[in-house]
C-alpha cells in the first residue's frame, strides 16, 4: 500500500516531468486507435453501401467478377441475353426482375472535355436508371433520364463540378462518345464514399455501353414475400441453368466487401507498422525519463532503502509510476485516436472521398488494444530504470545528491554493440552480394535489424566521438558557451545516446527509402535512355484501356512515322516440360515494338517473335521450363482458342521496363481470339518522323483533347511522371514517419527539459558569475543541436547503408544505378539542426527564466 | 598591508573612492499586508575598499539577503545600492549580468564549480563568458597563491571540499573584480580546510588589495575580517573592528541573551 502511495505522490509531484512521456504514449496509442477507428469506419461505410445497393439476387454473365463490377479490358462489360430476363421472371418466388446495364469502362466529360471522374481513384459508373437504384437514390432536382438525350448525375459529382440541369456532358466508351443533357440530379441515401455515377435510360445505356439493345449486364431480382434470398437464388439458378452467375445480396456485398477489405487491410497494417515505429521511438523517451527521474531521486531512494524499503519495493514503486503514466497516456491516446480518425475522414473528404461521422465505428477491441499496448510498452520501457533504482544503495542517502555518477557506457555494452553491428554489417554485405533476390532479402532484413540494434547499443559510445567531432566543427565558433554545450552533451553519454537513437530510427528509414526511391528513378531513367526508341507514350493514368476511336485519332496525327499498339492477354501456357503455367500474360504488340523498346535478348532476335505464330519468353521462364529457341509453347488464350506458338527469342531478365514480358504480335493473338473479345490497347507508342518531334507532340496532344482520360508523354514527361509517382509514395511514407520523428523530437525536448531541471544549481551558479540569459539559452540550444545532429548523422549513415545494400540486392531485379539523393540527405541533416533548435525553445526559455537565488539554493 | 603589493587595476579610471559598495535605506520585503515579512529594514552600509568585511547575525536576520542585494543577485523593495559609483538598483537583467561578470566575484557555500569543467576552466570561466583573455601572469599568481598549481587539470569531483573552495576563491580572484562576495564560504569545510580558505581570503586582501565581503555565522571566520557587521531583524545593530574570535563569540552571546529576554 505504501508503495502505491509513494508512487502516486511521486507521480503527481513530477507530473510536469512526465508530461512529455505521456504525450509520446498518447501519440502512439492515438495513431493505433485512429487507424483502427478509421478503417472500421470505412468498412462500415462500405458495408452499408453494399448492403443498400445490392438487390436480393443478381444475375450476371459467367465471366463477370463476383463483385458485379463491370470493368473489362475489351472496353465492353460482359453481358447476358435479354431473354434471360423472361426466364428469371417466370422462376418461382420472383416478385420482380429488371434488366440493367452498367459499365465502369467509361469516361465522362463535361462540355469543355474536362473529366468528371473522381480524382480519388473511386470508379466512374454509367448505367441504366432502375428500380433498385431508385430505392437508394433520391432525385433532388429535375427528373430521371428519359430518351437518348438525357442523363442523370449523382449530387456529389454535380456539386463538385458545378453541374446544373441542362448542362451537356458526354459519356466516352469503347463504342464511341454519347452526348446528353442533364435531366436530373439524385442524392444517395447512404454515404457514397466517392464514386461518380451517371444514369441513362435503359435503351440508351444498352446502346452506349454494350452496343446492343438485346442484352443486359445484370438482372436484379426481387424476392416475393416469404422467400429467402438463398431460396430465390436456388430457384433462379434452376430456371436459368448453369450458364450464369447468380448471387444473393449477401454474396455480392461480401465479395465487394472483400475487395475493399483487402485494400483497407493493406492500409491498416501499413499504418499500424508506422505506429509501431513510433512506439519504438517512444520507448527511448520513456527509458530516458525514468532514468533521469531515478537519478534525480537517488538520495531519496537511498533514504527509503536506509529506513527499510526492500529493493523489490523500490523497484515496484517505479514500475507503478510507469503504470500510472501508461494509463494516463493511453486513455488520452484512445480519445485522441477517435479525433485522428475524424481528422482522417475530413482529409479524405478533401480528396473526394466522402465519409460520414454517423458511421464512426469504435469497436470494443480498439480502446482495449490501445490501453493494453500503451500500458505494456510503458511499463516494459521503465523496467530497466526501475531495476537501476532498486540497486541504489542505502549509502546514497548520505552522499552528495548532486554528483550523480556519470553513467559510463561499459565494456559489456561495447562488446555487445560491436558484435551486433558487425553481424549486421556482415549480413548487409552478404545481402549486397547475394545471387538470388529471395536469399538476399532475408539477409537484408537481418542486417537492418542487427545493425539498428547494434547502433542503439553502441550509441552512447559513439556519442563521445561524434559529439566531439561535431563540437570541433560546429561549436568552436561559439567559444566557451559552445564548449560547455559540448561538455553537457557528453556528460551522460547514455542519455545522449538514447535521445539521439530515437531520432536515428526515423531518419534511418527516411534515408534508406530516399536512396532506394531515387535509385529506382535513376535506374528507370537510365533504362529509358538506353532502350526506348520511341518518342511518345500514350496511356490512361487510371489504368483504363484505350478505345479504338482514340487509337484512330493517334494514327491520324500528322508527323508520325509509326504507331505501335500494345495490349495484354491472359493465357495459360503449357511448356515442353509438360508443366502448365496458369494466369500468365502475353504482351501482344505490333512488330514495331521491337524498335520502340530495344529489349536485350539472350538468344534469337526479338523481331522474329512478332512473326506469325511466334513468341518470345524471358530468361527465367526459359530456364525454369527448359524452353529453347524453336520450342513450341501451347498458349491457351482466355476467351479464345489454344495456339501453338514457336519461341523465336529469349529476352534478358536484366531489364527494368517490361521485365518478365512474353511478346507476340497482335496479329498472332487475333487469329485465336475473336475480335469482340480481343482486349483494347493498354498503351500506344508513337514515334515522330525525324526532326518533327515538337510538331508531332503538339498535334498528338490536340488529337487526344477529346479524350481527357489519356495522357501523352514524351520521354522527359515520362521520366518526370515516374519521378513524381515515386516522389508521392515517398512523401506519403515520410508523412507517416513524421509521427516517429515527432516523438523523437519530443524525446530531445524531454531530455533537455529534465537536464535543465537536473542542472538547476549549475545554471544558477553560471548566471551568478555572469552568464547572460542569451548565453545560457544559446548553450542549451547548442546542446540540443548537437544531440539532434548526432542522431541525424547516425540515422542518415545507417539509412544510406541500408539503402545502398537494398539497391545492390535489387540490382538483380534491374535496379542497376545507385543514386544517393544528396539534396535530400543534406536537407534532412540541416533540418535536424533546426529540429534541435526548435526542441530547445522551451527548455532554454525556462532555464533563462530561472531565479538565480532559488536556483542556487535548490537541493 | 605590505608595500610590495600594488592595488589591482580596475575598469574605471582614477579617482577611486574609499568605498567599494554602498547601501542606502535599503528595504527588502516579501509578501504584502498581513503576511508581509521585512528582511532588510532601511539598511545603510558602506563597504570599505581593500578591506575584509564579515556580516554576521542569527538565522533570519537578513544577512544573506543583504549580501545578495549588494551583489546584484536580488532586487530591493526600496532604497539604493551602489557599486563604486554605479547605482545597481534598477538595472535591467542584462546590465546586472554584465556587472556580476566584470566587476563582482562570488564564492558560495557549496556547489561552486561546474562539474563538466576542470579546475583551470572553472577559474577562467567568468572571463571566458565575457570573451576576455585572462592575464596570464596574474592568473599564475592567483593559482600559486591558492596553492592549486598541481591540480589545474582535475575535475571538481576529483578534488577535496577544501580544494574545491580554493578553486572557487581563485575563480573569484582571477577576474580581478572590484569586490568579492562570499556566502558562508567555509560553511561546508572542516576547521582546517576552513582556516586554509580564510587564510587565502585574508592574504588576497593584504597582498592583492582585494575587497571582500562574506556572510558567516562562524566567529572564527569572522575573526579574519577587518570589520564585522551585526545584523538582527533586518537592521545593522553593531559593528566591530579587527576582532578576535573570542570577542566575536562574546558579542554574539550578548545578542543571543538579549534576543531571549526580549
Amino acid at each position: 500500500m505504501t508503495v502505491l502511495k509513494t508512487s502516486m505522490r511521486n507521480f503527481f509531484a513530477h507530473k510536469g516531468r512526465m508530461a512529455l512521456s505521456a504525450v509520446a504514449v498518447l501519440l502512439s496509442v492515438a495513431f493505433v486507435c485512429g487507424t483502427l477507428v478509421f478503417t472500421d469506419t470505412m468498412n462500415t461505410t462500405f458495408d452499408k453501401l453494399f448492403a443498400a445497393t445490392s438487390s436480393d439476387v443478381t444475375v450476371s454473365a459467367k465471366e463477370a467478377s463476383d463483385t458485379g463490377e463491370t470493368t473489362s479490358d475489351t472496353g465492353k462489360p460482359p453481358v447476358i441475353p435479354a431473354a434471360a430476363l423472361g426466364t428469371v421472371r417466370s422462376a418461382q418466388g420472383v416478385k420482380a426482375a429488371e434488366g440493367t446495364v452498367f459499365s465502369t469502362s467509361v469516361t465522362v466529360v463535361d462540355a469543355d472535355k474536362d473529366s468528371l471522374s473522381p480524382s480519388s481513384g473511386a470508379p466512374t459508373i454509367v448505367g441504366s436508371w432502375n428500380a433498385n437504384d431508385a430505392r437508394t437514390m433520391k432525385i433532388t432536382s429535375g427528373a430521371a433520364p428519359h430518351g437518348s438525350g438525357q442523363v442523370m448525375v449523382d449530387e456529389d459529382t454535380a456539386d463538385k463540378h458545378h453541374l446544373r440541369l441542362g448542362d451537356e456532358i458526354a459519356v466516352i466508351s469503347a463504342l464511341g462518345t454519347h452526348t446528353a443533357k442533364i435531366s436530373g440530379i439524385a442524392a444517395f441515401q447512404v454515404t457514397n464514399p466517392g464514386a461518380a455515377i451517371f444514369y441513362l435510360d435503359t435503351p440508351t445505356a444498352q446502346r452506349t455501353l454494350v452496343g446492343a439493345t438485346d442484352v443486359f449486364t445484370n438482372v436484379n431480382v426481387t424476392a416475393a414475400a416469404g422467400v429467402s434470398d438463398a431460396q430465390l437464388k436456388k430457384n433462379v439458378t434452376a430456371a436459368l441453368g448453369g450458364d450464369y452467375k447468380v448471387q444473393t445480396a449477401k454474396e455480392t456485398a461480401d465479395a465487394n466487401q472483400k475487395s475493399v477489405g483487402d485494400f483497407l487491410n493493406v492500409m491498416k497494417y501499413a499504418m499500424l507498422g508506422f505506429a509501431g515505429i513510433a512506439f519504438l521511438v517512444g520507448i527511448f523517451l520513456i527509458i530516458n525519463t525514468f532514468s533521469m527521474l531515478v537519478a534525480q531521486r537517488t538520495r531519496e531512494i537511498g533514504l527509503m532503502r536506509a529506513i527499510g524499503s526492500s529493493r523489490k519495493q523500490v523497484n515496484r514503486s517505479v514500475l507503478v509510476e510507469a503504470l500510472l503514466l501508461g494509463v494516463v497516456g493511453s486513455v488520452l491516446g484512445v480519445g485522441a485516436g477517435v479525433g485522428i480518425a475524424v481528422g482522417l475522414m475530413k482529409l479524405m473528404g478533401q480528396m473526394g472521398m466522402h465519409l460520414s461521422t454517423d458511421d464512426l465505428t469504435v469497436a470494443w477491441s480498439t480502446p482495449v488494444l490501445g490501453l493494453v499496448l500503451g500500458v505494456v510498452v510503458t511499463v516494459l520501457a521503465a523496467y530497466l530504470p526501475a531495476r537501476r533504482a532498486g540497486k541504489v544503495s542505502p549509502m546514497a542517502a548520505l552522499r552528495d545528491a548532486h554528483a550523480p555518477a556519470d553513467a559510463r557506457a561499459g565494456l559489456v555494452r561495447a562488446v555487445i554493440g560491436l558484435v551486433l553491428t558487425g553481424a549486421g554489417g556482415y549480413a548487409l554485405y552478404v545481402a549486397a552480394n547475394a545471387d538470388k533476390a529471395s536469399d538476399g532479402s532475408l539477409w537484408l532484413g537481418l542486417g537492418v535489424v542487427a545493425s539498428l540494434i547494434g547502433f542503439v547499443v553502441i550509441g552512447p559510445l559513439l556519442a563521445g566521438g561524434v559529439v566531439r567531432v561535431l563540437g570541433a566543427v560546429l561549436l568552436r565558433v561559439f567559444g566557451p558557451v559552445g564548449r560547455m554545450a559540448e561538455r553537457n552533451a557528453l556528460r551522460n553519454p547514455r542519455r545522449t545516446g538514447a535521445t539521439g537513437a530515437a531520432l536515428m530510427i526515423g531518419l534511418a528509414l527516411v534515408a534508406c527509402l530516399s536512396v532506394v526511391g531515387s535509385s529506382m528513378v535513376a535506374s528507370a531513367s537510365d533504362q529509358l535512355d538506353k532502350t526506348v526508341g520511341t518518342d511518345f507514350i500514350i496511356q490512361s493514368d487510371s489504368g483504363q484501356v484505350i478505345t479504338p476511336q482514340a487509337v484512330q485519332a493517334i494514327k491520324n496525327t500528322r508527323g508520325l512515322e509509326r504507331v505501335t499498339e500494345y495490349k495484354t492477354l491472359d493465357v495459360n501456357l503449357t511448356t515442353p516440360d509438360g508443366k502448365v503455367s496458369k494466369d500468365e500474360t502475353i504482351n501482344a504488340a505490333d512488330p514495331t515494338y521491337a524498335k520502340d523498346l530495344r529489349t536485350k535478348t539472350v538468344a534469337g532476335d526479338l523481331a522474329d517473335a512478332y512473326r506469325p505464330d511466334s513468341m518470345s519468353v524471358f530468361e527465367g521462364f526459359a530456364k525454369d521450363h527448359g524452353v529453347k529457341l524453336g520450342s513450341t509453347v501451347s498458349v491457351a488464350f482466355k476467351d479464345g482458342r489454344t495456339a501453338k506458338l514457336t519461341v523465336r527469342a529469349i529476352t534478358s531478365d536484366d531489364v527494368v521496363i517490361d521485365k518478365g514480358a512474353m511478346y507476340a504480335s497482335i496479329a498472332t493473338a487475333a487469329r485465336y481470339v475473336p475480335a469482340d473479345r480481343l482486349p483494347l490497347d493498354q498503351l500506344v507508342f508513337a514515334t515522330a518522323k525525324e526532326g518533327q518531334q515538337d510538331a508531332a507532340y503538339t498535334s498528338l496532344k490536340s488529337a487526344l483533347h477529346d479524350y481527357p482520360q489519356y495522357t501523352v508523354r514524351d520521354q522527359t514527361d515520362y521520366k518526370q511522371a515516374l519521378k513524381d509517382q515515386i516522389g508521392q509514395l515517398l512523401n506519403l511514407i515520410y508523412g507517416l514517419l513524421a509521427l516517429a520523428i515527432i516523438v523523437a523530437v519530443l524525446g530531445v525536448v524531454n531530455t533537455l527539459a529534465l537536464s535543465v531541471v537536473e542542472r538547476t544549481r549549475e545554471i544558477g551558479l553560471m548566471r551568478a558569475i555572469g552568464l547572460s540569459r542569451r548565453q545560457l539559452r544559446r548553450m542549451i540550444r547548442l546542446e540540443s543541436v548537437v544531440i539532434a545532429l548526432f542522431g541525424a548523422l547516425l540515422g542518415l549513415g545507417l539509412g544510406m547503408g541500408w539503402g545502398a545494400t537494398a539497391q545492390q540486392l535489387l540490382a538483380l531485379e534491374g535496379l542497376q544505378v545507385l543514386d544517393i539523393p544528396w539534396p535530400t540527405i543534406i536537407g534532412v541533416f540541416i533540418g535536424s539542426a533546426f529540429v534541435g533548435l526548435f526542441a530547445a525553445l522551451i527548455p532554454a526559455f525556462r532555464a533563462g527564466r530561472m531565479n538565480i537565488l532559488n536556483a542556487i539554493a535548490t537541493e | 598591508m605590505t608595500s610590495a603589493v600594488t592595488i589591482p587595476r580596475h575598469g574605471g579610471s582614477g579617482g577611486r573612492t574609499a568605498v567599494a559598495a554602498r547601501a542606502r535605506q535599503v528595504v527588502k520585503a516579501y509578501g504584502s499586508g498581513e503576511t508581509r515579512v521585512v528582511a532588510l529594514d532601511h539598511v545603510d552600509v558602506d563597504i570599505a575598499r581593500g578591506q575584509f568585511t564579515a556580516i554576521m547575525g542569527p538565522s533570519g536576520s537578513g544577512k544573506s539577503t543583504l549580501m545578495h542585494c549588494l551583489a546584484g543577485l536580488d532586487t530591493v523593495t526600496s532604497g539604493q545600492i551602489y557599486l563604486d559609483e554605479t547605482e545597481i538598483t534598477g538595472l535591467k537583467d542584462k546590465k546586472l549580468t554584465q556587472l556580476r561578470r566584470d566587476r563582482v566575484g562570488f564564492i558560495f557555500q557549496a556547489f561552486n564549480l561546474l562539474p563538466t569543467l576542470n579546475a583551470l576552466e572553472n577559474i577562467t570561466l567568468p572571463m571566458d563568458i565575457a570573451g576576455r583573455k585572462p592575464d596570464r601572469a596574474w592568473l599564475d599568481r592567483v593559482v600559486e597563491t591558492v596553492g592549486l598549481a598541481g591540480r589545474l587539470k582535475h575535475r571538481p569531483t576529483q578534488l577535496s571540499g577544501g580544494q574545491q573552495q580554493r578553486v572557487a576563491v581563485a575563480r573569484a580572484l582571477a577576474a580581478r573584480p572590484e569586490i568579492i562576495f562570499g556566502d558562508e564560504p567555509t560553511g561546508n569545510l572542516d576547521s582546517r580546510a576552513g582556516a586554509e580558505v580564510l587564510g587565502f581570503l585574508r592574504r588576497s586582501v593584504d597582498e592583492l588589495g582585494q575587497t571582500i565581503v562574506i556572510v558567516t555565522h562562524d566567529p572564527v571566520a569572522a575573526s579574519y575580517a577587518d570589520r564585522v557587521l551585526y545584523l538582527a531583524d533586518g537592521r545593522i545593530v553593531d559593528e566591530m573592528f579587527n576582532p578576535t574570535a573570542e570577542q566575536v563569540l562574546d558579542r554574539m552571546k550578548d545578542f543571543d541573551a538579549r534576543g531571549r529576554t526580549s
